[in-house]
């Protein structure tokens, strides 16, 4: 590139010396870059030679920096903002699998007091059966009992009764006289007799 | 025993009546239908008699009182006895007395189908029935 820059140069110098040989006034501006040293021929040489430079430089080193650096910008964005949805899906899926949770529990709850509360019908249920078969029982044994208590003290009035009888018989028997069994035949007459 | 048919117990029973003499079954009569089934049997001759003759053991039943006893009777209680069953069944009624110690004491008369009884062993029966 030098090669290509130092020709320009050389030319542009060249120029300025033909100007000056045909001995014409310097202006001002000749002046101004006489005495600061300031050749115009460099000073374009190295705009010509900054600007390839620089253009080298952006095309081939910042562009695919820059390119490298918004893919990553992007990647990092995007990874946020990933990030970010992921957290606001964990929210929500804490926040429901909280409510799910609540709910669950609730209906937990809700199981488990109306299991109590069959449990505890049923158990009444239960017991008031039991009670009432209990009553029942006792209501017939004491039933039964009494029936045999009347059965017995019927029993015993009628074997009582049979016994008196067949002890009065063979009292009457060995006790009544001829005189008696005449006076009660006689009663017996006229009672046949009445009728 | 085969049971007699209706028809045969409603002529045995005209026999009967025309057996009787004031209420009473009359040997003479009776003797008088046997000749006359003798001399004209009917159908089924064998159970005519046989009802004929049920009929007239009923008929002397009636007119004889069978009287139990315990102890002595009269002769004046059972004429006396005899006297009211003859006006009960409005015919002439003997007694045919016999002793019975277990009555205790007392009477029982059968006439008939009919029982009649006052004593101390129906009375005590009673007692031991009602107990």
């Amino acid at each position: 590139m030098t090669s290509f820059l130092l020709p320009l140069a050389q030319i542009t110098e060249h120029a300025v010396e033909t100007v000056a040989a045909h001995g014409e006034a310097p202006s001002a501006l000749t002046q101004i870059t006489e005495n600061f040293g300031i050749s115009v021929p460099l000073i374009l040489a190295q705009v010509v030679s900054f600007s390839i430079v620089a253009f080298v430089l952006w095309r081939f080193a910042f562009k695919p920096v820059l390119a490298t650096l918004d893919e990553r910008q992007h990647k990092i964005a995007d990874g946020l903002k990933y990030a970010e949805e992921m957290k606001a899906k964990l929210e929500a899926a804490q926040q429901q699998t909280a409510a799910q949770l609540k709910s669950a529990q609730v209906e937990a709850s809700k199981i488990i007091e109306e299991a109590r509360k069959a449990a505890k019908d049923l158990a009444d249920r239960e017991a008031a059966a039991a009670t009432e078969r209990a009553n029942g029982l006792i209501t017939k044994a004491q039933q039964a009992i009494q029936l045999e208590h009347q059965k017995m003290l019927a029993d015993a009035r009628t074997e009582i009764a049979r016994l008196v009888v067949a002890t009065t018989e063979r009292v009457l028997a060995k006790r009544l006289t001829d005189a008696d069994r005449a006076s009660y035949n006689e009663t017996a007459t006229r009672e046949l007799t009445s009728v | 025993m085969a049971a007699i048919p209706a028809k045969i117990r409603v002529y045995a029973k005209q026999l009967v009546e025309l057996s009787l003499v004031d209420g009473c079954v009359s040997a003479e009569r009776v003797a008088g239908v046997l000749a006359s089934l003798e001399k004209n049997p009917p159908l089924k001759f064998t159970l005519v008699l046989q009802a004929y003759r049920k009929l007239i053991a009923t008929e002397i039943a009636k007119g004889e009182a069978r009287v139990e006893h315990a102890g002595p009777v009269g002769a004046d209680a059972l004429a006396a006895i005899a006297a009211s069953l003859g006006k009960r069944y409005g015919r002439p009624v003997t007694t045919v007395s016999s002793s019975n110690p277990a009555l205790l004491a007392g009477l029982r008369v059968r006439i008939g189908d009919d029982i009649y009884e006052s004593s101390v062993a129906s009375q005590l029966g009673a007692l031991a029935a009602a107990s």
